[in-house]
């Protein structure tokens, strides 16, 4: 069997070296019985579509963030500030973690398995010039930032002293480099750092979101598999998490680096005022998400997640 | 699986010959990979409409239906009057306009597709009339369309970018030479071209006939003529993205045109906004089945299996060089240009780096083959979009239109492949 | 017929043009740029492209690269040509179609929403289906009206065409 595999960077990407390795182990353990074929670079589509397209089983399996277009409750796990750092996000998301069996249900829901997890990043901001008191959530900055579609990532621009600015991914690039906007937000140092090294010249560490992929497989494909098959890509998977987890923290200070190197400066954000901004996320945006994706299962779920709330 | 590969692609081609509109072509392809092949049409739908979501693609209806109302409204009339005073003494000085117009629409777009959009509309008509044949106008104007992809920025070159780990900003660079260059044979070749022409040429003009002139048409050519002021200071002034200034030049000039050129009509304008949508639907209808089409060729690996059997030809690099723009130029034919990026520029980059061509080079290399791709049949998006805005017929445009490429464009192509400096020279300008 | 496309395809371009005007002096002029502005936007834009491939299989102008006519030299000749082409279209038509109901189809079933504003993607996905059917049912239009041209053997006319063939040319001459 030859299972087909979508990632959403280029070949070479650290995922797509994981990836790769994924699928040695998957073909040595099952003597080559199966082969997984990779599709870097959203050569099948976007994430959004390619999780529809994997739960057709179209696309056999993919490794990405969840969409949350057929679900909307998917966007708890892009809550702002679920965690703040790499000690929480270690345990919140770490696999048989509540947070997990919630994400595999959201999932299973439509017809997809989860393999495993891949810890991507903490997100930052990417901005074109150097803003004083950047990290400050209570100043107007006056800065627009170009923000991905997603109603929490708008919010958050806006309560933490930017101007969220809705603008197609396509002309980002551009945009930033004209100034019809100051940055961007909605990712970390390896996308800034692989998308807009050219336009960044000031990095803004300040943990907006946990970046969280997921190794997922159509489920009757999955079932298809005879019993050793399962055992091998489940093995293989979450060695593949295991790994990740060990160098997930170095590899995000190695793309700041390679931020650096490109002639960025990374802005110094203390401990302290990611608090502050937690807080006022906390308070400001999470009511408006929470009510829109259902407040007493969301509510449930996060307290199972972080307890409190 | 590449048999039939080759069988769906010369069903495409039969069945254009017939005459069945390009969409069904691409239809009929589909049907071969997956009632013949082994490909499924399962979830082929979706991620067809899901591309015809893409933002990118918006700037096209806009830019479409700005150049329409400038030309039905006058607007153009009178920017292409004052534009007379200077180049309506030359022989063929008007088609010079034309490619230079794309140009600059390629310095404000990242799309093969803007410049015969919002050209096309305004130039075309007015080329008929000084005595252009309608097809050479459409051939002409729809080649230089490319330049959008060549001159930064440009989509493709933020792919190439990306996949290739390359700065975006070299890569944009890499391509502006060979742009440059090619805008100016085009030139050349339209004043070549046009000798055997009838053209309506204005009287000669001396200098201060001429400038008196320019002051009195300046006048009424100055609601005009803020008009490209507007675009280009909106979009390099940071205020807005190419595709909102499509938008604000649309709302600009409607005012303008009902009370002030008065060319405008609500007739007019209703005929306006109907054939700009018919002429987008039919170019995207299009455009979703051969990304559809291009998508099943994907998931079967058919790039990768023709690099393969590339490198197994021969080691040598001229003759590498040279199988590898072939190869890319057939790319170009079945699939779009971010399409063939994604998929081979990684694959073919190793073999760059062995032959010692720098990735700024490879990225010319990459650009000039792929943007030529919209123009070389049977996928040939911007020629098509020509066709349907010049309202010729496809084979009236495609002799003059391949006549241009083979003497304006493909001398590039080489040049680019044999030349380093042409790509490279200006990205080591800034620094690259 | 004409009108209805007429009003409807400039409506749709029109909003279309001013959801960007408006999303560039909200975000520019008040700096308060509109959320969701472009998820509302996505319906017109994708019912524009739809309905103007419609109207393009309406009128008989879908883009079309007859080589092989041009080496016919009679009327008749080109006729049965454009018959045998509309009749392949009507295949290729209904399969596309038949597709694109299951999508239809798939996509009532899933009911997706926009990210933000939460519309449901069903009102744009449903363009897809919609819009090929009516294609096809305009091709098959075309190819019983060209039949019955050929066999009264007598040349068939397009009114709709012309009009907005010369529409750009004189309305040009009018401006200068
Ligand atoms: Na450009
Ligand atoms: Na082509």
């Amino acid at each position: 069997t030859t299972l087909k595999l979508s990632h959403v960077r280029p070949e070479g990407a650290t995922i797509d070296v994981d990836v790769r390795h994924f699928a040695d182990d998957v073909a040595k353990a099952t003597n080559e019985k199966i082969k997984v074929r990779i599709y870097p670079a959203s050569a099948l589509g976007d994430y959004t579509l390619v999780q529809e397209r994997v739960g057709l089983g179209a696309v056999d399996m993919a490794v990405q963030p969840p969409a949350s277009a057929a679900d909307k409750r998917f966007q708890v796990v892009y809550m702002p500030y679920l965690v703040k750092n790499w000690t929480d996000a270690k345990k919140v998301f770490a696999p048989n973690s509540s947070l997990r069996n919630t994400v595999s249900d959201l999932y299973g829901k439509q017809d997809i398995k989860v393999l495993a997890g891949w810890p991507v990043y903490f997100g930052g901001i990417s901005l074109n010039k150097h803003i004083n008191n950047a990290a400050d959530p209570t100043i107007k900055k006056g800065a627009k930032l170009r923000v991905p579609p997603v109603k929490a990532f708008q919010l958050t621009a806006d309560n933490i002293g930017f101007i969220g600015s809705p603008l197609p991914f396509s002309e980002a690039f551009t945009a930033v480099q004209t100034g019809v906007v100051d940055g961007v937000m909605g990712s970390g140092a390896e996308g800034y750092y692989a998308s807009f090294r050219d336009v960044t010249k000031s990095y803004l560490p300040i943990n907006t979101h946990f970046e969280m992929w997921y190794l997922i497989i159509n489920k009757e494909i999955f079932a298809d598999l005879n019993k050793k098959e399962q055992d091998a890509l489940m093995t293989a998977a979450a060695t593949f998490e295991a790994a990740r987890w060990k160098t997930a923290e170095t590899d995000q200070k190695r793309n700041e680096q390679l931020l650096v190197k490109a002639g960025a400066t990374i802005e110094p954000v203390t401990d302290q005022e990611i608090e502050e901004t937690a807080k006022i996320v906390r308070e400001k945006v999470w009511p408006v998400v929470i009510k829109d994706i259902g407040t007493d299962w969301a509510n449930s779920v996060l307290d199972k997640a972080i307890g409190a709330h | 699986m590449i048999e039939i590969a080759l069988l769906s692609f010369a069903v495409l081609v039969i069945l254009l010959s017939l005459g069945v509109p390009l969409p069904y072509c691409f239809g009929a392809g589909l049907m071969v990979m997956t009632l013949i092949g082994e490909s499924t049409m399962r979830g082929m739908m979706l991620w067809g409409f899901s591309q015809l979501t893409n933002p990118i693609l918006l700037a096209i209806p806009l830019f479409v239906f700005a150049g329409t109302i400038m030309s039905v409204s006058g607007i153009a009339g009178s920017l292409l009057n004052f534009v007379n005073i200077f180049v309506g003494r030359i022989r063929g000085g008007l088609g010079v306009v034309a490619t230079v117009c794309c140009a600059i629409i390629g310095a404000i777009s990242g799309s093969g597709l803007t410049g015969i959009a919002a050209i096309g509309p305004l130039l075309i008509p007015e080329m008929e009339r000084k005595g252009y044949p309608r097809a050479y106008a459409t051939a002409l104007i729809a080649n230089s369309s490319i330049l959008g992809l060549l001159i930064p920025p440009s989509v493709t070159m933020i792919v190439y970018g990306w996949v290739t780990d390359t700065s975006i900003l070299a890569s944009f660079l890499a391509t502006l030479g060979p742009g440059l260059l090619i805008m100016l044979n085009f030139a050349i070749v339209n004043l070549v071209m046009v000798r055997k022409f009838p053209l309506v040429m204005d009287e000669p003009l001396n200098t201060s006939e001429m400038f008196k002139l320019a002051t009195k048409r300046s006048v009424h050519a100055g609601p005009a003529l803020l008009m490209p002021v507007i675009i280009l200071g909106g979009i390099y002034g940071g205020i807005m993205t190419p595709t909102e200034a499509a938008a604000i030049a649309v709302i600009y000039a409607l005012p303008v045109g009902f009370f002030i050129y008065k060319g405008l009509t609500l007739k007019s304008f209703f005929d306006a906004g109907k054939e700009s949508a018919t002429a987008v639907g039919s170019i995207l209808i299009m455009i979703l089945f051969s990304l559809m089409l291009s998508q099943i060729f994907v998931i079967e690996n058919i790039p990768q299996a023709i690099v393969d059997s590339i490198f197994q030809i021969t080691d040598n690099k001229i003759v590498l060089l040279i199988l590898i723009n072939l190869f890319l130029f057939l790319i170009g034919m079945v699939v779009n240009d971010i399409t063939a990026i994604i998929l081979t520029a990684p694959l073919l980059l190793p073999l760059m780096t062995a032959l010692e061509i720098s990735p700024i080079q490879f990225a010319a290399i990459m650009g000039v083959n792929t943007a030529m791709g919209g123009v070389t049949p049977p996928y040939a998006s911007i020629l098509y979009l020509g066709a349907r805005i010049g309202k010729v017929k496809f084979t009236e445009v495609v002799r003059p239109a391949m006549t241009l490429l083979l003497f304006g464009y493909v001398p590039v192509v080489i040049l680019v492949s044999v030349w380093p400096d042409l790509s490279e020279y200006i990205p080591s300008a800034f620094g690259y | 017929m004409e009108r209805v496309f007429k009003y409807t395809l400039t409506a749709l371009i029109s909003l279309v043009a001013v959801s960007q005007f408006i999303q560039v002096i909200t975000r520019y002029v008040f700096q308060t740029p509109v959320m969701g502005l472009e998820e509302m936007a996505l319906i017109p834009t994708i019912w524009l492209y739809i309905l103007g491939s419609v109207n393009a299989s309406r009128e008989d102008t879908q883009i079309r690269a007859n080589v092989l006519e041009i080496f016919l030299s009679t009327d008749k000749a080109k006729l049965v040509l454009h018959l045998i082409s509309d009749l392949i279209s009507i295949v290729i038509s209904s399969w596309l179609t038949w597709w694109a109901w299951r999508y239809f189809a798939y996509s009532m079933r899933v009911w997706k929403e926009t990210s933000t504003l939460y519309l449901p993607t069903f009102v744009y996905e449903s363009a897809l289906f919609i819009g090929l059917a009516l294609m096809t049912l305009f091709t098959i239009n075309h190819l019983y009206r060209n039949f019955m041209t050929l066999i009264k053997n007598h040349p068939k006319q397009d009114n709709d065409v012309l009009t907005s063939e010369t529409l750009t040319s004189t309305a040009t001459k009018k401006g200068q």
